[in-house]
């Protein structure tokens, strides 16, 4: 009785299946592939391109023209998919990438699969083939920043004139030495030698274009910032690194310090607030404190 | 008028000699328990003594009771400003030095002790650090005058007395001490209560025993500080507050409680009071001279009618209501008026009441004999040996007039019977001081029998508990009675 009832039922989910799996493979077959190839351009533009071009000159990471010839698919796709492991292993053309980047290591990609970065090689192998890459790095202004660049640049920060596409205020992460008592948050990087960092304002714009950051791709993604509001922190980011200079640390005395005046104000307020407590009655009054003496 | 029923007692100062016998039997009862060591639910002090905190009616330090301030009564430890900062930093708590550092002694040593020209000694040893300790203080360390210079001499009640009477009263041959056997009050407007933050102590409702409710203490200690006259005491073992429970176990049983039980001097009495709840505000605002006569006029007759008919509306049992007609301590309280409550100034209002003690009789050696009667015969209250001023600092809030009628009544019983027995004075000698006393010849013979020749049952009349009654508020009594008695018991624990 029971069996009959669960193969009278069996054939429902079956039906459903082949269903799903034909509609599968027919949109597999509709899909062009130029539209994958446009996916993985989209996935370079939000992933790479704040930190390498193709055939524009190094950024923080370096061109990538040609970066098939120089090094064998495999050895690029195990790298892309764990540059730190690499690093790590000791693998001499890694250490030699790093050292060009001035210590910054490629930060590990969300949604990189091992798939997506053979595509990616394809794509850039089709880019570095082309007269004039369609990665050929951002094009920013370069006049010289003005005062009033580094103080739009600071309201921005400060989030006191907001983002133009809504982005949060970078002071809610970040912070940036001398930008008050309390500072910025303490969640992100601190950003006062940010721009010695990642190379100068050509890299700091394209970082800024799509940060690549595991935090700060998915909240910026979008709402990208606008070339003007780039230039204006740019122009912030290299005046705080001029005006603080090579004095990066409060001394620990000075800490110290001002741990001890706190306690002592705190023990102080503490002894007006309680001054009338109850202090000792007997030993007062045996030790002869209250002791009457006319008897 | 809101009537309710208050379990309330009388101490008959007058015949108590500081044998300290309720103290043991509190202790063995109840007080023995670790942690438990220098709390004296019951003490007997020696007046003039500093007692037990040491100065504990000093309460510009201890900061207990109420104190009238901008026409209303508060807390003198806390008000609602101060809650927050002292919550976790009581300010105003008696230290450990102030009670005594409980001790037992080393009995071991006695059979361990290498062998020596010498006997061996217990040493005694700290319960708290468990090491040797020089003992400097303890539960009645001025007991008997003892130490006089610094613990009678610094009694806060002699703070209104001249130098000259200061003197009188240490004088050698003037030397003159009574007993003051304290036990929590149950008062109608206690300070603890009011003071708990964590809400862990209540007024019971059928017979205004104050308790601790042990499951909700959580060691602010503010009823220590509040309490005027230091009767909630906090147990470092269980981190729980205790108080004076009245034996309520016994009172629900029918037995008197073990310190009323256990009194060689048979000066306790106890029993149900009917007041009305409804003006205990208004009468612990009056002001200072007014507020015996104010806390003497919310206990109710239990004989009017229309107090019966109110008590009845608000679920007393008539045979509480019956008890309250035989309660002796109406009679001290209300009929004769010679009880009167300590430290009524306190204004918590307390629900037990104490009859002031008579001075040793002043005698005048003429030639070759001692004469001890005078032509005015009160004589001896205005020159007892006891300032008048002490007395009234203590049991008249400062007010003299009425410890003198308590005092004159109870003096005015004793020639009357003196009239009668010894017959050395005449019967209208007697007869003029029962007047002058406010004082009938029946009341004057039931002062002397429930004074002198009362018996266990017209000292303890102790009401019903009618448990059933409080039960059912919580849940069906049959169901109670058929599943109480079987579980876990679990102790009083550190934390939530």
């Amino acid at each position: 009785m029971n069996d009959s009832c669960r193969a009278a039922r069996k054939p429902l989910p079956t039906l459903w299946s082949c269903i799903l799996g034909a509609s599968f493979v027919l949109l597999l077959v509709m899909f062009p592939e130029s539209a994958r190839g446009q996916e993985t351009a989209a996935f370079f533009k939000q992933n790479c391109y704040s930190c390498h071009t193709i055939n524009g000159g190094r950024l923080v990471g370096p061109d990538l023209h040609n970066v098939t010839k120089r090094k064998d698919r495999e050895w690029l796709v195990r790298f892309m998919l764990n540059p730190q492991a690499m690093i790590d292993r000791g693998d001499p053309y890694a250490k030699q990438i790093l050292d060009e980047s001035r210590g910054v290591v490629m930060a590990q990609i969300a949604g990189l699969t091992r798939e997506r970065a053979f595509l990616l090689l394809d794509l850039i192998e089709a880019e570095s083939a082309l007269e004039k890459s369609q990665f050929e790095g951002v094009k920013f202004s370069d006049r010289p920043f003005t005062a009033q660049d580094v103080f739009q640049g600071e309201q921005i920060f400060k989030g006191l004139t907001p983002l133009a596409n809504g982005g949060p205020a970078c002071m809610s992460c970040h912070t940036v030495r001398g930008l008050g008592l309390l500072g910025g948050g303490r969640l992100g990087a601190d950003l006062t030698k940010v721009s010695e960092r990642v190379g100068g304002r050509k890299p700091l714009s394209a970082w800024l274009v799509s940060p690549a950051t595991t935090t700060m791709q998915p909240v910026f993604k979008l709402h990208p910032i606008e070339p003007e509001e780039i230039l204006s922190l740019v122009a912030f980011f290299e005046d705080s690194a001029k005006r603080v200079g090579d004095d990066d640390s409060v001394a620990p005395l000075t800490f110290f310090l001002i741990g001890l005046a706190g306690m002592v104000l705190v023990l102080g307020l503490f002894d007006s607030l309680w001054k009338n407590r109850f202090r000792a009655v007997r030993r007062p009054l045996v030790s002869g404190g209250e002791m009457r003496t006319d008897a | 008028m809101n009537v309710r029923s208050q379990i309330s007692m009388v101490f008959h100062l007058d015949k108590c000699i500081g044998c300290h016998t309720c103290s043991v039997a509190c202790k063995n009862v109840w007080t023995d328990r670790k942690g438990t060591d220098y709390m004296w639910w019951n003490n007997v002090e020696t007046k003039p003594g500093t007692g037990f905190p040491t100065r504990w009616e000093d309460q510009e330090k201890y900061k207990g009771g109420w104190e009238k301030k901008h026409d209303y009564i508060q807390l003198r430890c806390t008000d609602k400003k101060r809650i927050v900062p002292n919550i976790f930093h009581n300010p105003h708590m008696p230290s450990m030095d102030d009670y005594y550092e409980p001790w037992t002694y080393d009995y071991q040593h006695l059979f361990t002790a290498p062998e020596g020209p010498d006997q061996p000694t217990a040493m005694p040893i700290s319960k708290v650090t468990g090491e040797h300790i020089d003992i400097e203080a303890g539960p009645n360390w001025d007991d008997d005058l003892g130490g006089s210079p610094i613990y009678a001499e610094n009694d806060p009640n002699l703070d209104g007395l001249s130098d000259e009477q200061r003197q009188q009263m240490f004088a050698i041959e003037r030397l003159v001490m009574f007993y003051f056997p304290r036990i929590c009050n149950h008062c109608l407007n206690p300070a603890c209560v009011a003071s708990c933050p964590s809400g862990a102590l209540y007024k019971r409702g059928e017979d205004g025993i104050v308790l601790v409710d042990q499951k909700k203490c959580r060691a602010w200690r503010s009823c220590v500080s509040a309490c005027p006259y230091k009767k909630t005491y906090f147990n470092w073992f269980t981190g729980k507050s205790e108080k004076c429970i009245l034996c309520f176990p016994r009172i629900e049983t029918g037995q008197a409680p073990a310190c009323f039980h256990s009194c060689v001097g048979r000066i306790r009495y106890l029993g149900v009071l009917l007041y009305d709840a409804d003006r205990i505000e208004e009468v612990a605002n009056l002001p200072d001279e007014e507020l015996i006569e104010g806390h003497r006029s919310l206990v109710l007759d239990p004989r009017q009618p229309d107090v019966i008919a109110a008590a009845q509306r608000n679920g007393i049992h008539d045979s509480v209501i019956e008890s309250a007609q035989d309660s002796p301590v109406y009679k001290f309280v209300k009929d004769w008026r010679i009880a009167l409550p300590p430290h009524i100034e306190y204004r918590t209002m307390p629900m037990l009441y104490y009859v002031p003690p008579m001075s040793p009789v002043m005698s005048v050696r003429t030639e070759k004999t001692l004469d001890n009667i005078s032509d005015n015969l009160f004589h001896d209250i205005e020159q007892a040996r006891v300032p008048m001023k002490f007395l009234a600092s203590l049991f008249g809030g400062g007010h003299e007039a009425k410890v003198v009628y308590a005092l004159k009544k109870q003096m005015a019983v004793r020639w009357y019977r003196r009239a009668l027995t010894v017959g050395d004075v005449t019967q209208d000698v007697a007869d003029q001081m029962l007047r002058e006393a406010d004082c009938t010849l029946e009341e004057a013979e039931a002062i002397y029998r429930l004074t002198s020749l009362c018996t266990f049952e017209e000292r303890f009349v102790i009401p019903p508990a009618h448990r059933e009654e409080a039960i059912e508020m919580m849940e069906d009594p049959h169901e109670n009675r058929e599943s109480v008695g079987f579980g876990f018991l679990s102790g009083p624990r550190r934390g939530l």
